[in-house]
């Protein structure tokens, strides 16, 4: 058990990590571009379309984390309302749902992306260039042909990578469906319970993933934040 | 009847509690797979256009990006001085200046739920130490949050001007006007309540006093000019505007409020750059810094991902071409503009229930875009119009995003703010009505400034 707690500490650190920095990186390259224009009087040519693809890789990735975290939102009135027995059956109907969903999307994103990693290997982006790093793979994938622009498959190999993730995680949530340990899929919005998981809450104690030390630099912060509000 | 099944299914799946995304992309795929021979990679395809093709929504994350710095960084406690310091001398001085706040914060913020929580968290236990019940300080703060979409910069205006194609600057300029209108409204409302209960009011603060607190709230409040004047003197395009206020929120907060990072110090005390100017290089890197990004990427997951999959069902209504159904048979039953947007707003007021705003106008602004050209129907107008709907939905249960967030910072059950909140959603459908029915309101500013608007359908 212990273990398990600790592989799950270190990919929440890797996923919030990822966040962060994909976030910063697409605000940064989206900002460097205006000052390119205005004070250099250049443009960066393949700003836009890499902040785009970034944009793609947080929401698609990150999808799962937000599983994880319990940050979906949704109505949980209904399931509230219900008695316990109940409520259990509606869990396990409704994460069977989602992965009805996952697995489906799984298919397309595959049946999608193979052929760009395959016979259209060729198919390149518009604007950013190929670095030297991925013509290794040209002999294999594009008849040793070198690329001029990054090839398609790699951005969009966040499909296939992010609904892989989503399935994975919504696995986790069913076993603890399953296993009677959650009865909720999306945000819960009980009052008396820590809502950090909820979209907006910037002020929330941050208490939604089980393992606190995760989040403790932010919650300090955070907490510290308060404390200035109500003073 | 078709379309009829596949809302239902989405309504079906919301209700045992399948995350509002999924019940979306569920439904459409299933309803594609029933009813037409479209393969699942080409949704794979419309899932990745969703953020290839619509360079308007990287505007979102980066907006979420600017309020969260603005939000973390105490930003909100000297606006709410700022607004104290305002108008915190009428009678329910400490409410009126609450709404005030939250107006001058939705100029910094794209979020309801983010002016919410930023304002209600400091003025709701304010007003409770001066009398005001905990009911009348949540209804107010709760409904007076809605502003944080309608005053300009809006996620949901993005979303709207992403979706049927209108200008993201018309709409932003559309909404100042009705913001106004609206935050007064409230004012007046809380006002003659006061004078009837009796409400204490704030001593009045000296002009000294004022001119400080405006000057402090100043760095803050600059942000809505860089957006809005970016933006109408053609420097850059929205998502610039987001990215650069992101950078400047950033700045502000780390260097000039220092309420975040390497020069905040132990307390209130702060670190002057001068005697630590490595933090020039440090701030990047401060844990306050990822901690501020990872919030705004969370949400930015969460919302993209509803949207994203709001974009795969507005892909299956458009390929079985719904919008041109409903078009004619509305028009067939001589559906006049009056009468269409009655329509309008109660698709939108019982839609607004269930959905999340964003999610909602991807899939209703094509439905109904069509029918308001034909009848003549200013698309700004008619944004504007959804905009306002979408606030009442967030104060309206069951999913009223507003209402969660006020149950959470006021630390009441939902179903009290509800109540809380309910006399002051009728002031909100008051203007509702007024918004709907008074088109000039919403397409004077952006006529003014950037001249008639060339409609092309």
């Amino acid at each position: 058990m212990h273990n398990t707690e600790s592989i799950r500490s270190w990919s929440d650190q890797l996923e919030e990590t990822l966040i962060a920095l994909i976030l910063g990186v697409m605000t940064l390259i989206t900002f460097a571009n205006v000052i390119a224009r205005y004070v250099f009087n250049s443009n960066i040519l393949w700003a836009l379309e890499t902040t785009v693809f970034l944009f793609a890789w947080l929401v698609l990735v990150g999808a799962a984390y937000a599983v994880k975290n319990n940050l979906h939102i949704g109505v949980d009135i209904l399931v509230r309302a219900l008695p316990a027995s109940m409520q259990k059956t509606m869990a396990i109907t409704a994460v069977l749902c989602s992965l009805l969903f996952c697995l489906l999307a799984v298919y397309g994103a595959y049946q999608y992306w193979l052929p760009f990693a395959g016979e259209r290997a060729w198919y390149e982006v518009d604007d950013i260039p190929a670095p030297d790093v991925l013509q290794m793979l040209a002999g294999v994938m594009n008849e040793g042909e070198r690329w001029e622009k990054l090839p398609r498959f790699i951005p969009y190999f966040c499909l296939p990578l992010g609904f892989t993730l989503l399935t994975l995680r919504f696995l986790q949530v069913a076993r603890r469906v399953f296993a009677g340990e959650q009865v909720l899929l999306v945000t819960s919005h009980d009052a008396n319970e820590a809502t950090s998981g909820d979209a907006d809450s910037e002020n929330a104690s941050g208490s939604v993933s089980d393992d606190a030390s995760n989040n403790a630099s932010g919650n300090a912060s955070d907490n510290a934040s308060n404390n200035r509000g109500t003073r | 009847m078709d379309v009829a099944l596949l809302f239902g299914l989405i309504i079906l799946l919301l209700l045992i509690g399948v995350p509002i995304a999924i019940s979306l992309g569920l439904s459409s795929i299933l309803f594609l797979m029933v009813f037409s021979d479209t393969s699942l990679a080409s949704i794979a395809q419309t899932f990745f256009s969703a953020f290839s093709g619509h360079y308007t929504l990287l505007a979102i994350p980066f907006f979420i990006l600017a309020s969260t710095f603005m939000s973390t960084g105490g930003v909100a406690q000297r606006i709410i001085r700022f607004a104290i310091n305002s108008v915190g001398h009428f009678k329910g001085g400490l409410a009126i200046a609450g709404v005030f706040a939250c107006m001058l914060f939705a100029a910094l913020s794209g979020s309801s739920p983010a002016t919410v929580v930023a304002i209600g968290t400091i003025v709701i236990a304010g007003m409770r130490q001066v009398g005001y019940t905990k009911e009348f300080a949540a209804g107010v703060i709760c409904n007076a949050g809605t502003l944080g979409i309608l005053i300009p910069p809006s996620i949901v205006m993005v979303v709207y001007a992403a979706s049927v194609d209108v200008s993201v600057g018309r709409m932003f300029l559309a909404g100042v006007f009705p913001g106004l209108i609206a935050g007064l409204m409230l004012m007046i409302g809380i006002y003659i309540w006061a004078r009837y209960k009796g409400l204490p009011s704030q001593p009045r603060a000296s002009l000294k006093d004022w001119l400080a607190s405006a000057r402090d709230a100043g760095w803050g409040l600059f942000l809505i000019v860089i957006i809005l004047g970016g933006i109408y003197g053609g420097i850059f395009t929205p998502t610039e505007a987001a990215a650069v206020a992101a950078v400047y929120a950033f700045v502000v907060s780390n260097f000039v409020y220092r309420d975040m990072g390497p020069l905040k110090g132990e307390g209130d005390t702060r670190i002057s750059l001068l005697r630590k100017p490595h933090a020039l290089v440090t701030a990047w890197f401060h844990p306050d810094t990822r901690y501020a990004l990872l919030e705004a990427g969370k949400l930015t997951i969460v919302l993209l991902f509803i949207i994203a999959n709001a974009l795969v069902l507005k892909h299956v209504l458009t390929e079985e071409r719904i919008p041109q159904a409903i078009t004619e048979a509305m028009l067939a039953a001589g559906l006049g503009p009056i009468a269409f947007l009655v329509v309008v707003n109660a698709l939108l007021l019982i839609g607004g229930q269930f959905m999340e705003p964003s999610g909602l106008i991807v899939i209703v602004a094509p439905l109904v875009f069509p029918i308001a050209m034909e009848l003549g129907i200013d698309p700004i107008h008619l944004g504007i119009i959804m905009v306002v709907n979408m606030e009442i939905g967030m104060i309206t249960p069951p999913v009223g995003l507003n209402l969660f967030v006020t149950a959470g910072v006021a630390r009441m059950s939902v179903l009290g703010v509800v109540k809380a909140a309910l006399p002051w959603v009728g002031i909100m459908f008051l203007f509702l009505i007024l918004v709907t029915y008074v088109p000039i309101i919403s397409t004077f500013l952006p006529t003014l400034m950037m001249g008639p608007e060339i409609i092309t359908q």
